[in-house]
């Protein structure tokens, strides 16, 4: 019989099955196999070791070969993402581990970053195969991974390997086409794990500190990237930095960062080395260590009693050093214009006080801006802005030599310093004297004005500002009386010669003021910021010598000399904006040796909350360059030899926090408190409450202060 | 004295609120995006017919957000199957105001005209109150919206009370909706029901949103 003519049905079928056949043929091709290519992606399957040993582990490496410009992801993805995942289909009692992940990179997608690999992304992982494996039959592996790549599209894509992995009694050699890719996948994977790293939050929002010691060298660059989503921002950048032992890390809370498990991976490139990672064992620590219903009185401090405190503050700022000159100088000018028709007299001293109120309201304003916007910022801040010191110091420099006689100012010529030649008598003049009065007066803070001010800048702001200005009033008041009350003006000393004398006197706290304030510049911006005030001081003098020099000469002198002193003047602030630039290491302050033997380890909320989880007694002292009251308590109290045996004795940690610039973590600290200012002095006992001590310290009080927490230091103290 | 002590008394807890809203201001400033708890942030885009769509003018209205683009295999997944549309029916007929938003930018994958948009909705038998374009990413911004779908839930009060993903198997695949814990449906009930959220803020999943 020949061929039977095939029926319609038949023919059908054929023409369905050739390309059914065709399909199935190219199948495998395209989804089964090893290696297997999709539209992105190539990915493979590999084995270590030639034939496996049974009862021992065997590694196998999927390596996805990615196109360029795509990426693959990490296990947290970041903002977006998925990341590969292995379906095994494997045969019984051989079990495989977790799919690993190498060090990822930050790939950026406008604001959002995701975490992941490009090029080629090598996962380790470890097959376990069971001791009675029967040695010589092979183990049939199959790999269905899936895994999403993405350029700016996304595609998921999978395939399924198919590895047949050999056995035999002994372990073969390690692939020599392979051995390359698994030295490659290990060198991404973590160097090991560092403990002790502890997760705090703070005002800027969460600090990351680590040993920094198992990270050797010096890192370049310091990335944390998280186990899990919500902990942190993926694209916010991490500022860090080394403290001590300690790395610490900057980071953006996440939307959910108070409820994820906080571990991760810590990333560090070192300047000539490769990348290299570490496992993080992350704990929590509490924020602030101490508990805001914690801190002493200022926190319960009635607005009424705030007030006067806040007043008598200003008040007492007056006899400051740094205000009392100008308060002098104002009574000297009132005292040259005895003759003044009272009206004009108390015009001037409501101008005057009208100047110290705007100046405090504007403060107010500013502080409370830049409290709404977050920055951590406390009173006395004008001055942890370098640019700011050193215009404070030729202001300085510039009234004393006017004050000395060797420059004559117009009042036009600088608002501020015009208002402090005395026998001016313009009310303007006096509105300025107020502003700056107050304006030096700021970081002065008496001892017990951190109480209101620490107050103010936690309550709502009409009380903030009520508390601020009462201070203002306070300080405004001594004059106001004088020209108020023409009986106390009439007391004031005749005028005569003795006001040149004494305004000669007074160009020297004035030039004193301005050695000050370039000292807290150099603590600030080392010796190139001292530099660059030394320079802008000299500029600026020589153009207002020529300006003086040339005030009588012609016209045409007197616009050369005009120009050079605004030449100087502009020169002097450009080097004064420069000092913003060399700024050092907040850590000056708290590194500088002592001399009593008292050893400082500087701040950090990890710091303590280690020592206090040790146990160990722990004495905090917050201070700045700036802070004169800080800087006489070390001297005569924390640096002698009486304290320092005291601690000794106690073995009490001594931390030490320089608030010299800017610090969210001790503004922190301070606000902890009910502070905004420094000094503050804190003693945590081993057990127990922590303990503010006086703003004013004597070696007996700070001694006292650790023996009442433990009564045999208080008889050694009396050796 | 007494006066004294009654002044101390009643500054303690002014002093102690002051101090929280410190603590709230600054976890406020801290973080980028928006918080659950707060007002949700405001926004006037207008929609794929030229209407201008402002939160302020939906106030007394629950609003749900959809951020949506249909090149995303992780939208597809859940438009394929139609569980998007049925998770946007059954919010317009619990009151919800529900508005798919597209922040693509021009040139990139997922950016429609108003007409393209109008088409997809179409052709997906999609059922969003409106489709606000938002091209240059402004609201996507403000609300943080990292993937797509990104979803977010406000109350009447104009409070944000959810944020995250649509469920909780973060894959495209389409046969894990059928065993999935849909957070947006979980937080209509807890909202309709006058309950706090139980999850309140979850883990968005997709592809990163084209801004």
């Amino acid at each position: 019989m020949g061929s039977q003519p095939l029926t319609r049905a038949q023919r059908i079928r054929h023409l369905l099955q050739a390309p059914l056949c065709a399909l199935l043929l190219l199948a495998p091709l395209l989804a089964w196999g090893n290696p297997v290519s999709t539209a992105n992606v190539t990915a493979r399957l590999l084995a270590e070791h030639g034939p496996a040993v049974p009862g021992l582990p065997l590694d196998l490496l999927l390596a996805l070969d990615i196109r360029p410009h795509w990426h693959t992801y990490w296990r947290n993805p970041g903002d977006s993402g998925e990341a590969p995942r292995i379906d095994w289909t494997l045969p019984p009692g051989v079990r495989a581990g977790p799919l690993q992940f190498p060090a990822p990179e930050v790939i950026r997608v406008g604001p959002l970053a995701n975490f992941g690999y490009s090029g080629r992304a090598l996962h380790p992982v470890t097959l376990r195969i069971p001791a009675d494996w029967p040695v010589g039959e092979p183990i049939a592996v199959r790999a269905q991974a899936h895994w999403l790549v993405c350029e700016e599209y996304c595609v998921p894509e999978s395939a399924v390997l198919d590895l047949t992995i050999p056995t035999a009694a002994q372990a073969g050699p390690s692939d020599p086409r392979v051995r390359d890719d698994f030295a490659r996948a290990r060198a991404g994977l973590p160097a090991g794990t560092i403990d002790g790293a502890e997760l705090a939050g703070s005002p800027s929002g969460l600090r990351l500190s680590l040993p920094s010691a198992p990270l050797g060298g010096a890192p370049k660059t310091v990335r944390f990237f998280p186990d899990a989503w919500g902990l942190i921002e993926h694209a916010a950048d991490q500022p860090w930095r080394r403290r001590g032992d300690r790395l610490e890390i900057d980071l953006t809370p996440g939307e959910a960062a108070s409820a994820t498990d906080p571990g991760g991976l810590l990333v560090v490139t070192e300047a000539a080395g490769p990348v290299r990672s570490f496992t993080l064992g992350v704990s929590r620590v509490a924020p602030v260590p101490a508990p805001v219903t914690a801190a002493p009185a200022p926190a319960d401090l009635g607005l009424p009693l705030a007030l006067g405190l806040a007043f008598l503050g200003g008040l007492i700022l007056n006899l400051m050093p740094c205000v009392f000159p100008v308060l002098a100088i104002k009574a000297l000018g009132l005292a040259g214009q005895a003759g003044l028709p009272a009206r004009e007299r108390v015009l001037h001293g409501l101008a005057y006080t009208a100047g110290v109120l705007v100046f405090f309201a504007g403060l107010t304003a500013i502080l409370l801006g830049l409290r709404a916007g977050g920055t951590a910022v406390g009173w006395g801040f004008q001055l942890q802005y370098p640019p700011f010191v050193a215009i404070m110091a030729y202001v300085f420099l510039v009234v004393g030599l006017a004050l000395a006689g060797a420059l004559t100012l117009g009042g036009t010529l600088m608002g501020l310093g015009g208002g402090l030649t005395a026998g001016r008598a313009g009310t303007g003049a006096a509105f300025g004297t107020g502003a700056l009065a107050a304006l030096v007066a700021a970081p002065c803070t008496a001892p017990f004005m951190g109480a209101a001010l620490g107050y103010a800048l936690t309550l709502a702001w009409p009380r903030a500002l009520a508390i601020l200005l009462a201070l203002g009033l306070g300080l405004a008041a001594p004059f106001l009386a004088l020209s108020l009350a023409p009986g106390l003006a009439r007391r004031l000393p005749r005028p005569g010669v003795w006001m040149e004398h004494l305004k000669g006197f007074l160009a020297f706290p004035m030039l004193a003021t301005a050695a000050w304030l370039v000292w807290v510049l150099s603590v600030q911006a080392g010796p190139t910021g001292v530099a660059l005030v030394l320079a802008g001081m000299l500029v600026l003098s020589l153009g207002l010598w020529v300006r003086e020099r040339t005030r009588m000469a012609p016209v045409g002198w007197q616009r050369a000399g005009a120009g050079a002193a605004l030449t100087g003047l502009l020169l002097a602030l450009w080097l004064g904006f420069a000092t913003a630039g060399p700024t050092t290491a907040g850590a000056r302050l708290a590194a500088e040796p002592t001399r009593g033997g008292l050893q400082a380890e500087p701040w950090s909320a990890a710091r303590l909350a280690q020592a206090r989880a040790q146990g160990r007694p722990v004495f905090v002292n917050m201070t700045a360059a700036w802070c004169i009251t800080c800087l006489v308590n070390e001297r005569v109290a924390l640096n002698t030899q009486r304290v320092a045996a005291a601690f000794t004795a106690a073995n009490v940690l001594y931390l030490k926090g320089d608030w010299t610039n800017r610090d969210p973590e001790i503004g922190a600290y301070l606000a902890g408190y009910g502070r905004s200012g420094v000094p503050i002095y804190v003693f945590y006992p081993a057990a127990g409450e922590p303990r503010v001590l006086p703003q004013i310290l004597t070696p007996g009080g700070v001694v006292q202060a650790l023996g009442t927490a433990s009564p045999d230091l208080g008889q050694s103290d009396g050796r | 004295m007494t006066d004294h002590h009654r002044s101390v008394f009643k500054a303690r807890p002014l002093a102690a609120f002051a101090l929280a809203a410190l603590g709230v201001l600054f976890a406020w400033t801290a973080a980028a995006g928006p918080q659950v708890g707060e007002p949700a942030p405001p926004f006037a885009v207008a929609d794929t017919a030229g209407k201008t769509w402002n939160l302020a003018d939906l106030k007394g209205r629950k609003v749900i957000l959809e951020w949506t683009n249909d090149g995303c295999p992780y939208v597809r997944k859940h438009y394929g199957s139609g569980n998007m549309q049925a998770l946007q029916r059954e919010a317009a007929a619990a009151g919800y105001v529900w508005l798919s938003v597209i922040s693509s930018a021009p040139g990139s994958q997922g950016h429609v005209t108003p007409a393209q948009a109008d088409a997809l909705t179409a052709e997906h038998k999609a059922a969003p109150a409106a489709v606000l374009l938002d091209p240059a990413g402004t609201m996507g911004r403000a609300y943080g919206a990292k993937t797509t779908p990104h979803l977010f839930v406000i109350d009447p009060a104009g409070i944000l009370v959810y944020m995250g993903g649509i469920d909780d198997r973060a894959t495209s695949d389409p046969a894990d909706i059928p065993g999935a814990r849909n957070y947006v449906r979980l937080a209509m009930a807890d909202l309709d029901a006058g309950r706090p959220l139980a999850h309140p803020v979850t883990k968005p999943y997709g592809c990163s949103v084209k801004y």
